[in-house]
């Protein structure tokens, strides 16, 4: 040690002393909480267990989704719910034997039931059953008192009226998942954060997990508030508080613009298919029906899927449940893709309306030979004759004639290969290839030949059935720019459309008459669907057919395999898309029926009906949201 | 240098393992026990969450990793220590001026900064390394001069030229912290009686400046609900006050022995805000009473006066320093937090070390008792600084 300096004397005794005053702080706190544990105790076990007022959480009523006449699509109903308290229950396996007297619940469950009051603290409730029918909530509200330990009470659960009808465009909501609290709270400080995670911890508390109910969260989900309660000893509520401040306030309604009765006549009218329409008002842009089946039913994921009934839905990829296949699905346009073509070409001036190709059935380019559908050909025919009756040659050689670019100009006038953004969580833009994106994409160069298979909607280009109808639409209001939309009244997306160059009236006028010519004239394709039965208004339309697998050379010779033939998995997808009247356009559709094999035999006719009943009920009138007073809201901020 | 020589052979002679059991374990294996009881009402506080339910175990890991930072950081030679406090020091001024420009925004107040992958709060390592500054300061000083009140002007500068940095993050209870254990570092420096009176008194008559022109709104706030409840007025459930008169309740309604292990209707119903982070006390004390909620901040007492002691039997001045300096930091955190719980002081955001949930605070206080071991092992060292 170093020779005595004065500071370590120094530093000794001011140490002491510091710890000394720590000392007597700590003295202090050890007072003060020996003051509230011991001395005040009582005070406070009273405030603590008797006659608390507590605030409970209240959430917020999610706001409904209604069509465009305001029918509700997604609402809410009140459901019974009884559960277990482990407080007040003398004889927990006692009780739930009582219990599974009135109501259907398993061994396994009863057991999983108790463990799980066991391992809650004592007071608080087990969930034993959420959705009691009305016969079983009244006779165990009766019960209740004889039973202690039970609590019989009314909640609220989101409920779709119209099921399976509007899954995909709803979707549905589902208890937060750490996922969804992430995704809740994205760009929030840390005090919204935690009410966030505290609000949709509430058992009531749902988030939407895609369709209209994910995207339209921050407006249908409304305002926590409180409930002001008075509970005796027990926690057991005596009266309520009615304090109006402390209310939650309700999310608030949204409009679709879709027609909930046109909804279900397609649905119902596409049976046991699997497939997709989509029915648009062509001056308005209102999307009527958005139709993808089969369904799922969202009711079934309100209070949690099994997990064994979600694997069924999931694991059918023939038919693809969950997959909303009007926005979602992509398929190669077909032969409903020709439009397109002739409309560049005569843009472009590569060809006269009135020249004629020959079509011998077959079309040779460089080393290889492509096949019109028709085996022996159409003979020699004009762009009216060639729309009609779909000769796959004359468009092999125009498209020759335009090259990719042009070609791929056109459609993306017509909004292929863009996502339109209509509000719903998905949504596929499809491919419209050119050179530039095929490089991209497969880091080659665009050849020649694949020119040709694209002038016939085969190949690379894929189209959701969305798409399919707006193209439609814009043919039928010859060229007008067309934007489709589905959210009415509610926070609308951007209208972000690129490529809004409007198409040529006149050429628009053309493709009308072919397309009249398919349906209504001698060598047109879908000749039986032309007639809606409605007297005078006829209906024009293009078939298409989407190749599923390539035929090979030898197939070709021995006859292609169709229909009982050959598994439904490898058969073509059928597809339509028209409007009606031909000579007042109200309505455009595409349908797309999926392994229907020919477009004018599986998809026609179901566009028909469906665009028969849309005329019918006039699905396409005002809408409510329109009509009422109070549409300020309409102009309200919209979702992230 | 001479020094490097006689230290590297030092340290050579002497094995790690030697090292390693010289260690002050009895103070360690206290540590330990705390932070295992803080655990333990963790899982009281969050099972009923199931959200919540990794927390306990996430924050065993913490202290795993904690308990390395503590070993590792005591086993440093106390010179190494010394040499390092200047550039620590500086190199943390630095950090602080960065957050000023660069720092990220994390629930008001800018404190983080980015570095790569790995997000830093450079006010939490200020808290080590002003002590380290100060301990060598001193040890500086009183080797060649003999006090004298402007010694400790300089002191102050250390002190204040962070602080001020922390303050404007806003930071109110870091800047508490270093002006607390800073301000004891100079008192045990020997500061005037008479200076610290003068002080004391400013401070006082200074409190309502601070109020009206220092505090930002959302402070001055919480001054408010603090004088509010008291002096007994009815204070606004639905805020501030809420938390407060719920953790009184909660901590009151569990008398001599609580309500038992997870089952405290306060702490289980979530009336209490934060009540795993710095609300953790409210748990213990309605779920074990006040029996064990004092034998908890008996065992902190032991466990910081063990480390006073470590401080007094050390030779250098350095060591001394910095060792009650580390105790000081940490003595203030439960302090303040105990008082802030049970209403004494305002609710600014201290944790208590050891029990609450969170990854800074406990690596700090690994930090600090590092220093303390560090001070333990080099007990014996002159550290002469060249003279």
């Amino acid at each position: 040690m170093s020779a005595k300096r004065p500071i370590d004397g120094l530093f000794s005794r001011r140490a002491l002393i510091a710890a000394g005053g720590g000392t007597a702080v700590f003295g202090g706190l050890i007072a003060r909480l020996f003051q509230l544990q011991i001395m005040e105790h009582e005070r406070f076990e009273v405030a603590a267990a008797e006659n608390g007022v507590r605030l409970d959480l209240a959430p917020p009523q999610r706001g409904r989704i209604l069509d465009r006449f305001g029918r509700p699509l997604a609402a809410h109903r009140q459901a019974g719910r009884v559960s277990i308290v482990r407080e007040q229950a003398n004889d927990l396996p006692g009780l739930m034997a009582e219990l599974s007297k009135h109501l259907d619940i398993s061994p396994e469950r009863q057991a999983r039931l108790i463990s799980d009051a066991r391992r809650q603290a004592s007071f608080q409730p087990v969930t034993v059953k959420s959705e009691l029918s009305y016969e079983d909530f009244s006779r165990l509200s009766v019960l209740a008192p004889s039973l202690p330990g039970v609590q019989v009470e009314m909640a609220s659960t989101r409920s779709y009226p119209r099921g399976r009808d509007f899954a995909h465009v709803l979707g549905y909501v589902a208890k937060a998942s750490e996922t969804d609290l992430e995704r809740l709270s994205e760009d929030t400080n840390a005090q919204e954060r935690a009410a966030i995670r505290r609000l949709f911890k509430h058992p009531d508390m749902r988030t939407g997990r895609s369709g209209v109910e994910r995207y339209a969260e921050d407006w249908l989900r409304g305002e926590a508030g409180f409930r002001k309660l008075e509970t005796n000893a027990a926690g057991r509520i005596i009266r309520e508080f009615d304090d109006p401040s402390l209310a939650p306030k309700s999310g608030r309604d949204l409009y679709l613009t879709v027609d909930a009765e046109l909804q279900k006549f397609a649905i119902d009218r596409f049976g046991s298919e699997s497939g997709a329409a989509v029915v648009l008002d062509i001056e308005t842009g209102d999307i009527l029906a958005f139709v993808s089946t089969p369904a799922f039913d969202p009711n079934d994921f309100v209070n949690g899927i099994s997990s064994k009934d979600y694997a069924v839905l999931r694991d059918d990829v023939e038919y693809s449940p969950l997959y909303h296949k009007a926005y979602d699905g992509t398929y190669p346009p077909g032969s409903t893709f020709k439009m397109v073509v002739a409309a560049a070409a005569l843009e472009a001036g590569v060809i006269n309306p009135n020249e004629r190709v020959y079509c011998p059935g077959h079309y040779r380019f460089g080393n290889n030979t492509w096949h019109c559908w028709k085996k022996r050909g159409h003979g020699s025919v004009n762009m009216h004759w060639a729309i009609k009756g779909s000769c796959d040659v004359y468009f092999y050689e125009i498209a020759k004639r335009l090259g990719i670019e042009s070609l791929a100009d056109m459609g993306r006038r017509f909004g292929f290969g863009q996502r339109w953004d209509l509000g719903l969580h998905g949504g596929r833009s499809g491919v419209m290839p050119d050179d530039a994106w095929k490089r991209a994409a497969r880091g080659e160069p665009w050849y020649e030949g694949e020119t040709l298979n694209i002038g016939i909607g085969q190949g690379q280009v894929s189209t959701s059935p969305l798409q399919l109808a707006v193209m439609s639409a814009r043919i039928a209001a010859e060229g007008k720019i067309i934007t489709p939309r589905i959210i009415g009244d509610g926070p609308r997306p951007d209208a972000d459309i690129p490529f809004d160059k409007p198409l040529d009236p006149e050429i628009m006028q053309r493709m009308k008459a072919g397309m009249y010519g398919v349906t209504s004239e001698a060598g047109g394709t879908a000749l039986r669907s032309g007639d809606l039965g409605l007297g005078g208004p006829r209906l024009a339309g293009k078939t298409g057919t989407s190749q599923v697998r390539r035929i090979s050379a030898a197939e070709r010779a021995t006859g292609i395999l169709k229909g009982e033939n050959i598994d439904r998995r490898l058969r073509d997808h059928a597809l339509f898309v028209a409007y009606a009247p031909h000579d007042d356009p109200k309505y455009a559709i595409s349908v797309v029926v999926e392994h229907g094999e020919g477009g004018s035999k599986a998809a026609a006719p179901v566009a028909r009906d469906i665009i028969a009943e849309a005329l019918r009920i006039d699905a396409r009138r005002s809408p409510t949201y329109l009509r009422t007073a109070s549409t300020g809201s309409s102009t309200g901020s919209g979702a992230r | 240098m001479a020094t490097m020589r006689a230290s590297s052979l030092d340290f050579s002679r002497r094995s790690l393992w030697t090292q390693l059991g010289a260690l002050p374990w009895g103070l360690i294996l206290m540590i330990c026990a705390m932070a295992m009881i803080g655990v333990a009402i963790l899982h009281s506080a969050t099972f009923t969450n199931p959200e919540e339910a990794g927390l306990p175990m996430r924050q065993a890991t913490r202290f795993g990793v904690a308990l390395g930072v503590l070993l590792v950081a005591g086993l440093v030679p106390i010179r190494w220590w010394f040499w390092a406090a200047w550039p620590s020091y500086l190199a943390t001024l630095v950090l602080l001026v960065a957050v000023e420009f660069f720092g990220t925004t994390g629930g008001g107040a800018q404190r983080w900064l980015q570095i790569g992958p790995v997000a830093v709060q450079p006010s939490e390592f200020m808290k080590v390394t002003l002590t380290l500054a100060l301990a060598a300061y001193y040890h500086k000083r009183w080797s060649d001069f003999s006090g004298g009140f402007m010694i400790h002007l300089p002191a102050l500068a250390l002190i204040a030229l962070p602080a001020a940095l922390i303050f404007r993050q806003p930071d109110f209870g870091t800047t508490l912290a270093l002006f607390a254990s800073g301000g004891i570092l100079i008192f045990l420096a020997g500061l005037w009686w008479r200076v610290i009176m003068a002080i004391g008194v400013a401070a006082i008559a200074s409190v309502p400046a601070i109020y009206f022109f220092v505090l930002q709104d959302y402070q001055r706030e919480r001054v408010d609900t603090y004088v509010a409840q008291l002096t007994g007025q009815s204070v606004n459930v639905m805020d501030d006050g809420y938390q407060i008169e719920q953790a009184k309740i909660a901590i009151g309604s569990g008398g001599w022995t609580g309500k038992g292990y997870m089952e405290g209707t306060q702490s289980q119903l979530d009336y209490i805000p934060e009540q795993h982070t710095d609300f953790i006390l409210t748990v213990l004390a309605e779920e074990f009473g006040f029996l064990v909620t004092s034998g908890v901040l008996i065992l902190w007492m032991v466990i910081l006066g063990l480390g006073l002691a470590i401080a007094l039997r050390a030779a250098s001045l350095f060591a001394r320093f910095a060792a009650a300096g580390a105790v000081a930091t940490v003595t203030f955190y439960i302090l303040f937090n105990v008082a802030m719980v049970l209403g004494l002081v305002p609710v600014v955001g201290v944790p208590l070390p050891l029990l609450s949930y969170g990854g800074t605070v406990m690596i700090t206080t690994a930090g600090c008792f590092g220093l303390v071991c560090a001070a333990h092992l080099g007990r014996n060292e002159p550290l002469n600084t060249g003279a």
